[in-house]
């Protein structure tokens, strides 16, 4: 019998977040209650107010006078006698005033210390905390720049071409790229505009521009008594203008020494910050596109022995949309980690205990019109039906049943299918039945962009990096 | 955000802080009645409500409702453009309520005299019967016969009332209507013969709530 945590925890989002959030809450007898707009308050997930759930109304459907009002999620906890509040993704997971409003308040903030949550948050001292834990990072300023002056004399000496940045920034916006010395001035001036209309803040920052690299990361998890272990990498290299689509576990193409000193690094750096719960440290393996010889090499061979380097860029101080992949290759629930050691408990597991087992694949399926322009599109689902579970190799996490309305307030993800296999060809067959066997009708989606990708030889045999989708016809505005 | 500035909103700081004003919204009644042209106000967002308006006051649209404390801030609740009318129903008078956005806080009665013109204007509420008179319940609902518990009844028998006169509450989904005496074909004051349903029994709308004789 495991000590207690807690009897009601808010959940402050929406959709597939609360979904999942709620489902272990179930399993461990918390009763979840949902904070949702108006827009949401019908959703499927909230149903069940007689098996323990429970929902109170923010505000009007537009986020920012309901899901992203710290103010007011709060107070929905106090008053609703929550006793913790799980932010999910996306929202205000990253916020520290939510994390701070929580602390005042007496309601226990399911995440990180908000002052770690402020440190990870602004880029520069971030970057400063990593490097100094011993994982490399992307050359640079040291930094906000007071100047383009100043950028130009550090973009000398770091070379073309270069990224400016918002110190505050997220999302693709506030970035601005300066391939030769003559490009800086504007190139500082627009991501300082961008910046400041997007966040609120103008700082700008300087970084190498490392081009055609992919997108690794590190699942962490830390008690609050110093123990902290990695749950593997997980490679999110199939994107599309920032947002990722599928991600995979392990890395396809990682050298396993760099993969081994990288994890045990990213676990000492968390612990040397201060790291409580879930966190992700996201980096860039730079080099350039796969050798030549990969083309020849078996597809699903294994890693690849990928020469370059792992550098860090940023630290998401939450769970992420696809802390699944990790979940199924480690059969870790990582939400009851979280609740664990928010009640302040130790860590159950040491890294010895964490197994990774095969590999996993997620897709990410949005309502979205892939041979549209992923034009969004929302509306009502007039059919719905869940692959085979294949005896328990596919997982789908979602919010939706048949009838649902897709609303246009909120991200278009309609489910997530993750799909496990001894290798990576198995695990790619699985999905490519499950997605077969996925129906969807009333909305567009992008199934059909996910069943191209995995068919394609480029992904087969790991010829992309971030700015091209294998098997898919690049953007004309691209 | 709707409250507080950032880094606000706490608890045991000296005095009251006060935040933005918010207008209240406008909702359907649950229960509508032909008869009753009821206004109800909802919350604008989560919080501990207060009214700071009673029943019979007469409330204008920009009027100050009530008070909505968010995280220890207070924000001052008003009325919405077109919501003119009479308070007759406030769920819990006087006590902080947790609110969600949508709630109804308080229904008004459109106009000054709604509800003392719909008694008469519908048979269904007040008849003049052979016998004498009878006022009849203008919706389904919980019957109150005191404004609270341990006070006094409204009304009882041998009681002269007059127009205007507050007979019971009837609590309509979780809300409370004050059903008054008087309007059109009623003689300006009657006597209570009884009352015809015992405190907070349920009545069906239509149902005999007081036998009244008319008094000259």
């Amino acid at each position: 019998m495991s000590p207690p945590t807690f009897h009601r925890i808010l959940i402050a989002n929406r959709g597939e977040v609360a979904a999942r959030v709620a489902r272990t809450c179930d399993r461990l007898g918390i009763t979840p209650v949902f904070a949702v707009s108006e827009a949401d308050r019908e959703a499927p997930y909230t149903r069940g107010r007689d098996r323990g759930r429970d929902v109170v109304v923010l505000g009007p459907a537009r986020a920012a006078a309901s899901y992203l009002d710290p103010v007011r999620v709060v107070q929905a906890a106090v008053q609703t006698r929550c006793t913790a509040l799980h932010p999910g993704w996306g929202f205000l997971s990253e916020n520290p005033l939510l994390a701070s409003l929580c602390a005042q308040h007496g309601v226990t903030f399911i995440g990180p210390p908000p002052h770690v949550m402020a440190l990870m948050g602004t880029k520069s001292p971030a970057k400063r905390a990593m490097r100094a834990a011993g994982l490399d990072v992307i050359p640079g300023s040291d930094g906000p720049l007071p100047s383009a002056a100043v950028a130009r004399r550090v973009a000398d000496q770091v070379g073309y071409p270069v990224l400016l940045k918002a110190e505050s920034g997220g999302g693709g916006r506030g970035m601005r790229i300066a391939r030769a010395a003559g490009e800086i001035e504007a190139a500082f001036a627009d991501a300082q505009a961008e910046a400041r209309a997007a966040f609120g803040d103008d700082r700008v920052y300087l970084e190498r521009l490392i081009e055609g690299g992919r997108h690794v990361e590190i699942q962490i998890f830390a008690d609050r008594h110093g123990n902290v272990i990695h749950v593997g990498e997980r490679d999110c290299t199939v994107q599309r203008n920032h947002q990722k689509l599928i991600e995979e576990s392990p890395s396809p193409v990682l050298d396993a020494t760099l993969r081994a000193r990288t994890l045990e690094r990213a676990v000492a750096a968390a612990r040397a910050i201060g790291y409580v719960g879930a966190g992700t440290m996201e980096l860039l393996l730079d080099g350039d596109t796969p050798p030549a010889d990969a083309q020849a090499r078996q597809p699903g061979a294994g890693p690849s022995n990928h020469r370059g380097a792992l550098r860090f860029m940023e630290m998401n101080t939450r769970l992420q949309v696809e802390h699944t992949v990790s979940e199924q290759r480690s059969g870790l629930d990582l939400v009851e980690l979280q609740i664990e050691a928010a009640a302040g408990h130790r860590l159950r597991l040491r890294q010895d205990d964490v197994r990774l087992d095969g590999h996993v694949l997620e897709c990410r399926i949005n309502a979205e019109d892939p041979h549209a322009g992923f034009k969004p599109s929302p509306g009502r689902i007039t059919r719905w039906r869940l692959p085979d579970a294949q005896d328990g190799a596919i997982r789908v996490d979602t919010h939706v049943e048949e009838g649902y309305v897709v609303p246009p307030h909120y991200d278009s993800l309609l489910c997530k299918v993750i799909a496990r296999g001894a290798t990576r060809d198995e695990a790619i067959e699985r999905m490519l039945r499950a997605l077969g066997e996925l129906i969807c009708e009333g909305v567009a989606t992008t199934t059909p962009l996910h069943q191209q990708v995995l068919r394609s030889d480029a992904f087969r045999h790991h010829r992309y990096d971030t700015r091209t989708v294998p098997g898919w016809p690049q953007d004309p505005n691209h | 955000m709707t409250a507080a500035a950032p880094g606000g909103g706490g608890a045991g700081s000296g005095g009251r802080r006060h935040g933005p004003t918010l207008v209240a919204g406008l909702g359907a009644h649950p229960d509508p009645h032909p008869a009753l042209d009821w206004i109800v106000m909802c919350s604008p967002g989560v919080g501990w409500w207060r009214a700071s308006v009673a029943p019979g006051q007469l409330v204008e649209p920009g009027q100050l409702l009530g008070e909505l404390t968010v995280l220890g801030v207070v924000i001052r609740v008003v009325a919405p453009a077109g919501a003119r009318g009479r308070v007759v129903a406030d769920a819990d008078q006087g006590r902080a309520i947790a609110a969600q956005a949508g709630n109804p806080l308080l229904t008004l009665a459109r106009g000054d005299a709604a509800i003392e013109g719909a008694t008469a204007a519908h048979g269904a509420v007040a008849t003049t019967a052979a016998a004498g008179l009878t006022i009849r319940a203008p919706s389904s609902g919980r019957f109150y016969g005191r404004p609270a518990p341990g006070k006094p009844a409204f009304v009882s028998a041998g009681d002269v009332i007059r127009d205007g006169h507050t007979v019971c509450l009837l609590e309509v989904m979780k809300t409370f209507h004050r059903v008054t005496y008087g309007g059109d074909g009623l003689p300006p004051q009657a006597r209570v013969v009884s009352v015809a349903v015992a405190d907070e029994a349920d009545v069906n709308r239509g149902d005999v709530l007081l036998d009244l004789e008319a008094v000259s």
